[in-house]
């Protein structure tokens, strides 16, 4: 199989939609093909058992009611109703956003800021620290949620300790005023280490020739980082922007532990996930469940095909 | 020590053991595992299952007693998350030929109650017994999961057992689990930051009330006691103790909710104004800060129950051997009404294919002195509702390293004999994480606990009629 036979062949498979070119496919082309849909298929099975087919069973199962007396019944539209009309859902999506807004940025900004410094070579055993801020992506989300509720304990917690001795009295760092950004300062320690090695590896990819040539004009090295580097790793920010958003929305378990550290912060509805969770699991409402992570879901695909959007236009403008 | 507790278990239901539950759902919404601030972990365990393992099981939940059995014995499938279980179930297999018992623990509270739900509704996969919570037992009737114990002569146990656990699992004519331990609920106090403060254990809750302004006024920093607003378990079980239950359900579809009645705020109004004086403290029950606050005396006691010298044990570091119970407060001076906090039960499954041998099982689990010599003991130390144990000298007389020489049963044991009757609504899991949200609000300041008993009972009733329940007050 030669490289200049499966070149053309490549194309015709990637463009299957046109018929004119369909009926002139060679025998070689049509084999290529069906190797090709070879290959997909065991993904396709899986995926369509394990993704699709759920989520039809859960778009299937909003549209029914199920009573503790009386059973089950068709119910139409009335669990989506229900949703859309419950102030405790929406207001744990806005706190999320909120979540997300702040820590995302900032989170991005940290580990742009370490990437480069890996990228530059200036710091003295790069890959050890890179190893290092890589620890906490490693640490199970339970686990560190549960070593942050110790260290933010705000009867014993070092933290709180920290902020005496300062001269902030009675701080408490769980308390309904502190628990979003006690959770971004965690979710940034959690998942920074993981974005700046993505950001690094889209660095190390950055032609060197372009970069040379910069120095040779003289440009300066920020201006070498913030116009020539940053826009050329775009794609990867976006990439990123876009998998922590959709991370962000699920806001479960770091409110769900901590909730063990300070009662009557963290509610059953605080979250979406968490109000999903405590739907069907607790009450158990899972027909009512199913709807709300179906809305959840719309909302996620809607800021993901934003987001997909935007990087398109993007192109398009270069 | 033991870690049990149906209870304890409970408030940390909705934590950790959450995650693995909501996998399924959030399925829906997950496009990335990899990214973000929420993949979910956790999940079960996943030591191999020997090679006895039946099918009937969670994924990966290991065998912990039988497993070896005779092919003409009955294979029984067994579920529990109590500690050292696996004593009683190899000494019931070794007396035993026509049933065989495999155990299995998939996990304290929602870590069984999860698979085994889905089981359930699944029509297969459920385990012959289980451990459930006395609680959470009407929420398996009311679908028809149980199997009636009276063919298979449960009620020839009835006189062995504390009055208020059978009653707990008796419904109408039928009986649906065997009642195994409980929590009979008294004041556990720290001796000598009492004596500090020259506060002796009160008799009444005017009494206690005075002593908590008292200790207090002494010592700005210190509290008589925590008052865990979050937790609606605790709350309920010392509702009971006040005449002021707030549920009546005795099977059907009707259901009584009373949580604005004129004994329900009477109730909170006497634990709002300690709240509203700062006379108690209002943390999160069952917590780290609570244990650490009980052993430096910052904290000088708890409204606590049998089982927490065993539970609070293993986080005394300072005041061991400073711990002694004394008799709930009463409201009325000289009565002698206690309350319970949590406790388990084991009933059949209606999947069961053994459901003769699974009762036999049940029975000898808890109506009988072999187990329960081997339960009462640590690690298991299950405070007993069978009453040839809970009666007994030997096991009144029990000490514990955190009570010095004091006996510690002897309190619990007495209180365990009137506690007034309660029937739980079947749809407790609802009532706790609803409840743990609404009367949260009362811990931050931002609502009385008059206020949130009506908000409760606006929000019980939505939900019980959503639920198709008949709902009176």
């Amino acid at each position: 199989m030669s490289e200049t036979a499966l070149r053309p062949a490549a194309r015709v498979v990637t463009r299957p939609s046109t018929p004119r070119k369909r009926r002139r496919r060679s025998a070689y082309a049509r084999r290529q093909g069906r190797a090709g849909l070879a290959f997909v298929t065991p993904f396709m099975i899986i995926f369509t058992l394990i993704m699709i087919a759920p989520l039809g069973y859960a778009v299937y199962q909003s549209l029914y009611t199920t009573k503790l007396i009386g059973g089950t019944s068709f119910s139409g539209f009335a669990n989506y109703s229900a949703v859309l009309q419950s102030g405790d859902f929406w207001g744990g999506v806005i706190r999320v956003i909120i979540f997300g807004g702040i820590q995302i940025p900032v989170m991005l900004a940290i580990a742009f800021f370490f990437a480069t410094i890996f990228d530059l070579g200036v710091a003295r055993w790069g890959p050890l620290f890179r190893a290092i801020y890589f620890i906490p992506f490693a640490v199970p989300i339970v686990v560190s949620s549960v070593m942050w509720g110790f260290l933010l304990d705000p009867a014993y917690g070092p933290f709180n300790h920290l902020m005496n001795a300062v001269g902030f009295h009675n701080f408490n760092w769980l308390s309904g005023n502190l628990m979003i950004p006690s959770i971004i300062i965690i979710a940034i320690w959690e998942w920074t280490g993981y974005n700046c090695i993505i950001l690094y590896t889209a660095l190390k990819s950055v032609p060197r020739d372009v970069i040379e040539a910069a120095i040779l004009d003289d440009t300066p090295l920020w201006r070498i980082i913030v116009r020539i580097k940053l826009p050329m790793v775009r794609p990867a920010i976006i990439m990123l922007v876009f998998i922590n958003t959709i991370g962000a929305m699920q806001l479960f378990i770091e409110p769900t532990i901590l909730n063990n550290y300070q009662a009557g912060v963290v509610t059953n509805t605080w979250t979406p996930v968490i109000d999903i969770y405590s739907t069907a699991i607790s009450n158990g409402q899972y027909q009512l469940g199913a709807a709300m992570a179906v809305v959840l879901a719309v909302i996620v695909v809607a800021i993901s095909v934003a987001s997909l959007g935007f990087r398109g236009r993007r192109r398009g403008q270069q | 020590m033991l870690s049990r507790g149906s209870s304890p278990r409970r408030t940390n239901r909705f934590a950790a053991t959450g995650i693995a539950g909501v996998a399924a759902v959030t399925l829906l919404a997950a496009c990335s595992s990899s990214g973000g601030s929420s993949s979910s972990g956790g999940g079960t365990a996943s030591a191999p299952a020997s090679s006895g393992a039946t099918s009937a099981s969670p994924t990966g939940t290991p065998v912990l007693a039988g497993g070896n059995c005779s092919s003409s014995a009955a294979h029984i499938t067994f579920w529990a998350w109590v500690p050292g279980m696996n004593r009683a179930v190899n000494e019931f297999n070794s007396t035993h030929t026509d049933a065989c018992v495999t155990l299995q623990d998939p996990g304290a509270g929602t870590g069984e109650y999860v698979p085994l739900n889905n089981a359930l509704k699944a029509g297969t996969g459920a385990p012959d017994v289980a451990e459930v919570e006395f609680d959470l037992l009407p929420s398996y009737e009311i679908q028809k999961y149980l199997v009636d114990l009276v063919p298979y002569g449960a009620n020839k146990y009835k006189s062995l057992f504390a009055p208020w656990a059978w009653s707990q699992v008796s419904q109408g004519n039928a009986v649906y689990a065997m009642p195994s331990d409980f929590g009979p609920m008294g004041f556990y106090y720290n001796q000598q930051t009492l004596a500090k403060y020259k506060i002796t254990p009160p008799a009444t809750w005017d009494e206690f009330a005075a002593d908590a302004v008292k200790l207090h006024s002494q010592n700005p920093k210190a509290y008589l006691i925590n008052f865990p607003a979050n937790d609606p378990q605790w709350l309920m079980d010392m509702m009971a103790q006040a005449g002021a239950w707030p549920f009546q359900y005795t099977g059907g579809a009707n259901l009584t909710i009373n949580w604005a009645g004129p004994a329900q705020q009477k109730f909170a109004a006497y634990w709002q104004k300690l709240l509203d004086e700062h006379a108690v403290s209002a943390i999160a029950d069952l917590s780290p800060q609570e244990s650490t606050e009980l052993d430096t005396g910052t904290l000088g006691g708890a409204i606590y129950s049998a089982w927490a010298p065993s539970y609070f044990a293993p986080n005394v570091k300072h005041s061991v051997g400073q711990w002694r119970a004394a008799a709930l407060p009463q409201w009325t001076a000289g009565g002698k009404v206690g309350t319970d906090w949590g406790g388990s039960t084991y009933p059949v499954f209606s999947q069961s294919k053994h459901p003769a041998q699974a009762a036999e099982f049940s029975e000898w689990l808890t109506a009988t002195d072999q187990s329960w010599s081997i339960v009462k003991t640590p690690p298991s130390s299950l405070f007993p509702t069978y009453l040839p144990t809970l009666q007994s000298s030997s096991f009144k007389a029990l000490t514990y390293p955190i009570s010095g020489t004091s006996q510690p049963n002897q309190v619990f044991s007495a209180g365990a004999l009137s506690i007034p009757l309660t029937t739980w609504p079947p749809f407790m899991t609802q009532v706790l994480t609803q409840g743990a949200t609404t009367f949260g609000a009362v811990v931050n300041g931002k609502q009385t606990l008059m206020r949130a008993f009506t908000a409760f009972q606006q929000q019980e009733t939505a939900y019980a009629k959503s639920q198709g329940f008949n709902v009176t007050t």
